[in-house]
């Protein structure tokens, strides 16, 4: 390529295009850091009249307050064991959160699109109403119109569902605390877990080998099958061979019944927050779902209908792979938020980050440092999201031969 | 649009009797059949507990006694004239946006020799009967006489301002420069006008002044500086009128209720949209250094959650200001709310400025456009077009997390409820009563924003095609 001459007559400074460039980018950091400076500046001064230190010294002094349901945590841990325990709650209600979220989701979606005018009107109608009101509402709806002042008793009065004929507890519901059946270890956990990640490595390794095979030889590879035959045989195998390392710890209510001494708890701030998120959330990816299905070509369908595909397997084969494609970046988006919106528990007590950060932040911790330590770990959650993300939307891209 | 369903459309439209309908939509083929079957007794279920709880068991009474509460919270009530003629004031101001929004459409379509269709009355009662409804249970549940004298009233203030429609064309943008004054009068009613309030109407003016006077027929610059002086003086009478005025009112530190969320959920949605404009521009910008303030400040707000930075609002905001100044915590918490919708209005407008093709750019350069004008007279035209939808989207989003501010113990909508169920009558009971009841409020609202998304998509595609 060759530039053409430079003309000797350069503009004036105030119409070159290559200084406006340089000042306007000066000029825009300046700004930018004289703003900061004036509100940093103020920070230090104001914390140095209040004699309130920068460092994060704090972490390890004790937190001073109990967290409801957390018999290990006590007032003298240190802050950042509480910082550890809200970051696994906000994990915890994700988690459920999402899984609700996904299963109604998707039920609902695909009942939008049935030729069924009850289910269609039905998700209709759970969409509009869900999409429509604050995630906040429902949460603090579950809390205190579900659980605390609903219609369960108290932990005194609660209610036990015995299980058929064995004399033993399968459920306890009241408005506070929630007991099921849980797992307790009888020594030789680790061994057990050990050949738990075994196993999950053998039946991965079949299901490799299994489509290899298929890819190969054409022979059917029913990869379901034989993963799960791996999997089960190794862990029933590993199970009997170690004295039956895990028995079933059945709920039980304490002497003097105030609370669920065996068994595994769940309270109802869990239940409020990962319920009502996945409750609302699931109005969102029923969109999604429905969307994503709408947007498949609908030549695709007629040419399933010309191979005699029946309804399933043009669901299975042709129409839900492709609609998949489309659905994932807004669906992980959709967990994203979901994360996110965890920290309306603050709302109900869940002992979630959010909570835990305000109520030390009330214990006077310092204000600044705490809550960058909750954007640091919300942050955290979000790359964590976006990494998944783009592993996904990176093999879920079209491989064109 | 292709609007194609997955389920080949298995039957024509039926032309028998219902009973041809309940076979075809209801029982087409066995798995069909087995869905009704096991939906119907859930759904008899559901309908039953319902009409219970709605007409039977519910204690409505915590509504129809705190009615004032819900809607205004702690309000000062011996200043309740303001709120009343803050409604009637903006009814007014809704009637004349109205009216002067169907005229430039009629202009519009005549200039296009496009026939114009009259929207019937009964279509826009169709468009927002979701607040309709919910005006309608609030009336219900009153149990004196002055929410229908409001009502009476607004309905009377809205059709007094839909004569705007006689305004003659010329004068157009006086419309809505009456209308956009009537708004700020309605919140300078109850919050009074001193301080700088001044300033708000005089911005309006000096628009409204620069709009109106076209100076047609004086050519070029010159035009603009007499427009220009126009504006200028407006904004000056409106300073010399406000300094005469003294009318003290109840600063929004003092509001709560649903009154307050709709308020903040206004201001939150005005000023993100400027700022998110502006980050959307930097984020697009060719100076790298903006490009990356932009997207630092746009990927680290979308990575946090409101509620951080309302605590951020509310437990450092403070510190980062000189000592002395202390912005209400309802000032802090619109600040708030403003700064992290703006991140996604700014991803929003994005999104719609890479849509806009190359070629516009090009067209306007070659043109010989200026940067600024190109944006302004080209690209931002199409890219906000594009967009409105999506933009209405987050609207209602701020609206509906504008119920956060409960965490931080502001009694907006849904925190009067703490308020509600400290009286000994409901310590323990109607709890769901309550919420239902806010959330049916929530609702109306959410819900016809969310149908006027729809309605403008459908219209924008319509005009694209």
């Amino acid at each position: 390529m060759t530039t053409p001459e430079p003309s000797t007559s350069r503009p004036p400074l105030w119409r070159d295009v290559r200084v406006l460039r340089v000042a306007g980018q000066v000029a825009a950091v300046v700004v930018v850091f004289l703003i900061l400076q004036w509100l940093i500046g103020n920070l230090v001064t104001n914390y140095g009249r209040l004699n309130i230190s920068f460092d994060f010294g704090f972490l390890n002094q004790p937190t001073q307050f109990q967290i409801a349901n957390h018999p290990q945590f006590n007032p003298r841990s240190p802050v950042w064991r509480m910082v550890l325990v809200g970051v696994k709650n906000t994990a915890l209600a994700g988690v459920f959160g999402i899984a609700l979220a996904g299963v109604l989701g998707l039920i609902i979606g695909i009942g939008r699109l049935s030729q069924n005018w009850l289910a269609a009107k039905l998700s209709a109608a759970y969409v509009e109403f869900f999409r429509n009101i604050p995630p906040l509402v429902v949460i603090v709806f579950f809390a205190f119109a579900v659980f605390l002042y609903g219609p369960l008793p108290n932990l005194r009065q609660a209610i036990e569902i015995p299980l058929f004929g064995t004399g033993r507890t399968a459920l306890i519901l009241s408005n506070a605390e929630w007991g099921v059946p849980g797992m307790r270890s009888t020594g030789n956990l680790l061994a057990f877990g050990v050949s738990a990640l075994v196993a999950v490595v053998a039946a991965a390794v079949v299901w490799r080998w299994r489509t290899r095979l298929n890819e190969r030889s054409g022979e059917p590879h029913h990869r379901v099958l034989w993963s799960l035959g791996v999997l089960l045989a190794i862990l029933v195998v590993s199970y009997v061979a170690l004295g039956g390392p895990l028995v079933i710890d059945w709920p039980q209510l304490s002497e003097n019944r105030r609370r669920i001494a065996s068994g595994f708890s769940i309270n109802s701030g869990f239940m409020s927050v990962a319920g009502a998120l996945g409750l609302y959330t699931a109005s969102h990816v029923a969109e999604i779902i429905r969307g994503s299905i709408l947007a498949v070509p609908w030549g695709q369908t007629e040419a399933s209908f010309a191979l005699a595909l029946t309804n399933f397997q043009r669901y299975r084969f042709v129409v839900l792979p492709q609609a998949m494609r489309i659905a994932v970046p807004p669906l992980i988006n959709q967990a994203l938020n979901l994360i996110k919106n965890t920290s309306l528990a603050a709302a109900v007590g869940y002992a979630e980050i959010t909570t835990l950060t305000q109520t030390s932040i009330g214990n006077g911790r310092p204000a600044v440092q705490s809550v960058v330590i909750l954007m640091v770990v919300y942050l955290g959650f979000s790359l964590l999201v976006s990494l998944i993300l783009n592993i996904v939307n990176r093999r879920l891209q079209l491989v064109t031969r | 649009m292709t609007a194609s369903t997955l389920e080949p459309s298995p039957v024509q439209a039926p032309v028998g009797g219902p009973l041809t309908w309940v076979r075809s939509r209801l029982f087409p083929n066995l798995r069909s059949s087995i869905l009704t079957v096991l939906l119907t007794p859930l759904l008899a279920y559901a309908l039953y507990r319902a009409v219970l709880f709605f007409f039977v068991n519910g204690r409505w009474d915590v509504v129809t006694r705190n009615l004032t509460l819900f809607m205004q919270g702690t309000y000062p009530r011996d200043q309740q004239w303001r709120i009343v003629t803050q409604i009637i004031v903006l009814a007014f101001a809704f009637g004349v946006g109205a009216a002067t929004s169907a005229a430039s459409q009629v202009d519009a379509a005549r200039e296009a020799g496009l026939p114009v269709v009259k929207q019937g009355f009964l279509s826009v009662l169709k468009r927002f009967w979701s607040v309709i409804a919910f005006v309608l249970l609030l009336l219900y549940f009153a149990n004196t006489a002055t929410p229908w004298l409001v009502m009476g009233g607004a309905i009377a203030a809205f059709a007094l301002g839909s004569l705007a429609r006689f305004i003659p064309r010329r004068f157009r943008s006086v419309g809505w420069t009456l209308s956009v004054l009537a708004l700020v009068a309605a919140f300078q009613v109850v919050a009074g006008t001193v301080g700088y309030s001044w300033m708000i109407t005089a911005v309006v003016l000096a628009a409204g002044a620069w709009s109106a006077f076209k100076f047609e027929g004086v050519e070029g610059r010159r035009a603009v500086v007499y427009r220009g002086l126009a504006a200028v003086a407006a904004a000056v009478v409106t300073y010399l009128v406000y300094m005469q005025l003294v009318f003290p009112g109840v600063g929004w530190d003092h509001w709560s209720g649903l009154h307050l969320t709709l308020w903040v959920s206004a201001f939150a949605i005005v000023l993100s949209f400027p700022l998110g404009l502006i980050l959307a521009l930097a984020r697009r910008s060719s100076f790298p250094v903006l490009r990356w303030l932009a997207t630092g400040y746009i990927e680290l707000i979308r990575g946090v959650p409101l509620i951080t930075l309302l605590f951020m609002g509310q437990y450092i905001l403070g510190f980062m200001l000189p000592q002395g100044t202390d912005p209400s915590s309802i000032t802090r918490a619109i600040t708030a709310m403003a700064l992290f919708t703006a991140a996604y209005v700014a991803e929003i407008v994005r999104g719609g400025l890479q849509s806009i093709p190359h070629g516009q750019t090009e067209a306007a350069l070659a043109l010989g456009l200026p940067t600024g004008k190109m944006m302004r007279m080209i690209i931002l035209p199409q890219a906000l077009r594009a967009v409105i939808p999506a933009l209405v989207g987050q609207f209602i989003s701020i609206f509906k997390d504008s119920s956060l501010l409960e965490i931080i113990a502001i009694d907006e909508f849904l925190g009067v409820r703490s308020l509600v169920h400290a009286q000994a009558d409901f310590r323990v009971v109607a709890h769901a009563e309550t919420l239902v009841f806010v959330a049916i409020g929530y609702w109306a609202f959410a819900y016809a924003m969310s149908r006027e998304s729809q309605r403008l998509e459908v219209r924008l595609r319509a005009g694209r095609k």
